[in-house]
């Protein structure tokens, strides 16, 4: 059926807040796994040995189990302990308005990511990083550098700051978003140190 | 200052939760960003062997919630990562196959921009990490992933254990496995496989960043160059054409 619009964020909200009432734990161990196997079944889901997929046929049974499950069991909000609910019309209308490509960084380091459609010859964006892994204080920017200089590297993703200042970046607490925003200046310095001062980040 | 901060060109990255599941600071953080035109990227780390249970659960658990970060929450581009219950590793048989199979199967159907990210087992300046993150490149790539975002190796969870090493054979291998056939890269997967997976029961340990190079001059050392020349070696036995 025609939708009116796609979902944004804030339709999502209103969505949850109007949706029914469940316990997390009947989600996680009752709903989620019932429904996963329902569409294996549905679907006739069932992988081989190779690890990329060279059956068409498989993975468009497996785009279309995925659509279903997500229509099917809508989305939980552990805050609210409510499930917002999405048509598959919605979900596809949706992903019909999402970025074919996104541009990151500026100047000279911008880089174009764009849809690359089966195994093109042209590379993945490469975004290296410690990927949120634990890293110290004082060594923050030369680990920054060290991927900031690496030529097939892109753009970059950040670590996590052990501390701040000395003080441990507790979550939900002050030291935690002064390490943040600690973080984003080291990986700002590490890319001006390399002579990559736009980055993406 | 023209490059501080975030910018609307870097990711603004949010999180949702194990399984089809989002909180209000995710919510809440991803309205300021769309509200700002900001470019936002939705992760998700799909558990094999927890709420799904089996592969093929996981694989359509994870298709749903890439395409629900698109679709429920104005995401620009979704970061996988399915992981290993036992081995807490990216780079497993099982995890791999998932992350291809989602990956194709939304490659297929839509033009989604997906990404991947990168948990070896194994630390820095061994062999083991580099093959498994050569190993993850390819598969992502070969799978038909925009974006590779690593590594986290030692499982990202020790201090200090990452390097860029690791990075320059997730983007070399990248740019290899570009274009080639999905057969040929089946073949070359299974093989580099069969060489790390036993050692996912004690991988080696690896060292530190500040082990790995000299913090000063920001230069790896020999000794980590020597193990990269190695498993780039060992990567060309397993049918990689890999140059440098």
């Amino acid at each position: 059926m025609t939708v009116s619009k796609a979902l944004n964020v804030f339709d999502s909200f209103d969505r949850f807040v109007m949706g029914k009432k469940v316990r997390e734990d009947t989600w996680d161990y009752v709903t989620i796994p019932t429904n996963a196997m329902n569409m294996k079944e549905k679907w006739s889901i069932s992988f081989d040995d190779k690890i990329i997929p060279e059956d068409d046929d498989l993975s468009d049974r497996l785009f279309h189990a995925g659509l279903e499950m997500l229509a099917i069991t809508g989305f939980y909000n552990t805050n609210l302990g409510r499930v917002l609910s999405v048509t598959e019309d919605e979900i596809l209308e949706g992903i019909k308005g999402a970025p074919k490509k996104i541009r990151l960084g500026k100047g000279n380091e911008r880089v174009s990511c764009k849809s690359r459609r089966g195994n093109s010859s042209r590379k993945p964006i490469i975004q290296g990083g410690p990927t949120g892994a634990p890293v110290s204080e004082d060594i923050f920017s030369p680990m920054m550098q060290s991927y900031a200089r690496e030529s097939v590297v892109d753009v970059l993703v950040s670590g996590v700051l052990n501390t701040v200042g000395g003080h441990p970046a507790t979550t939900n607490t002050p030291w935690e978003i002064k390490a943040t925003l600690a973080e984003i200046r080291y990986v700002r310095e590490a890319c001006s140190m390399v002579g990559r001062p736009g980055m993406g980040i | 200052m023209t490059n501080a901060g975030h910018r609307i060109t870097d990711a603004h990255e949010c999180s949702q939760l194990n399984e089809m599941k989002i909180d209000m600071t995710g919510l809440n953080m991803l309205s300021g960003w769309t509200t700002n035109g900001d470019t936002i990227m939705i992760e998700q780390m799909p558990i094999f062997g927890g709420y799904t249970g089996g592969l093929e659960e996981t694989a359509i658990s994870d298709v749903a919630t890439t395409l629900g970060s698109f679709a429920l929450f104005s995401g620009n581009f979704h970061l996988d990562g399915p992981i290993h219950i036992r081995w807490n590793v990216t780079t497993s048989k099982e995890t791999l196959q998932v992350a291809a199979h989602a990956a194709a199967a939304v490659d297929a159907n839509t033009d989604l921009l997906l990404a991947n990210q990168y948990y070896p087992a194994a630390g820095p300046c061994t062999e083991m990490c580099l093959l498994e993150t050569a190993n993850q490149a390819i598969t992502d790539t070969g799978s038909g992933r925009e974006l590779l975002s690593g590594s986290a190796a030692a499982k990202g969870v020790v201090k200090d254990k990452t390097t860029g090493m690791e990075a320059r054979v997730m983007g070399e291998a990248a740019r290899t496995a570009a274009g080639m056939k999905v057969s040929d890269l089946n073949e070359t997967i299974g093989q580099i496989l069969a060489l790390y997976e036993k050692g996912f029961v004690s991988p080696p340990e690896g060292k530190t960043f500040q082990e790995c190079y000299n913090v000063r001059t920001v230069k790896p050392t020999q000794e980590y160059l020597e193990v990269y020349d190695k498993a780039l070696g060992v990567l060309r036995d397993c049918g990689l054409p890999i140059k440098h």
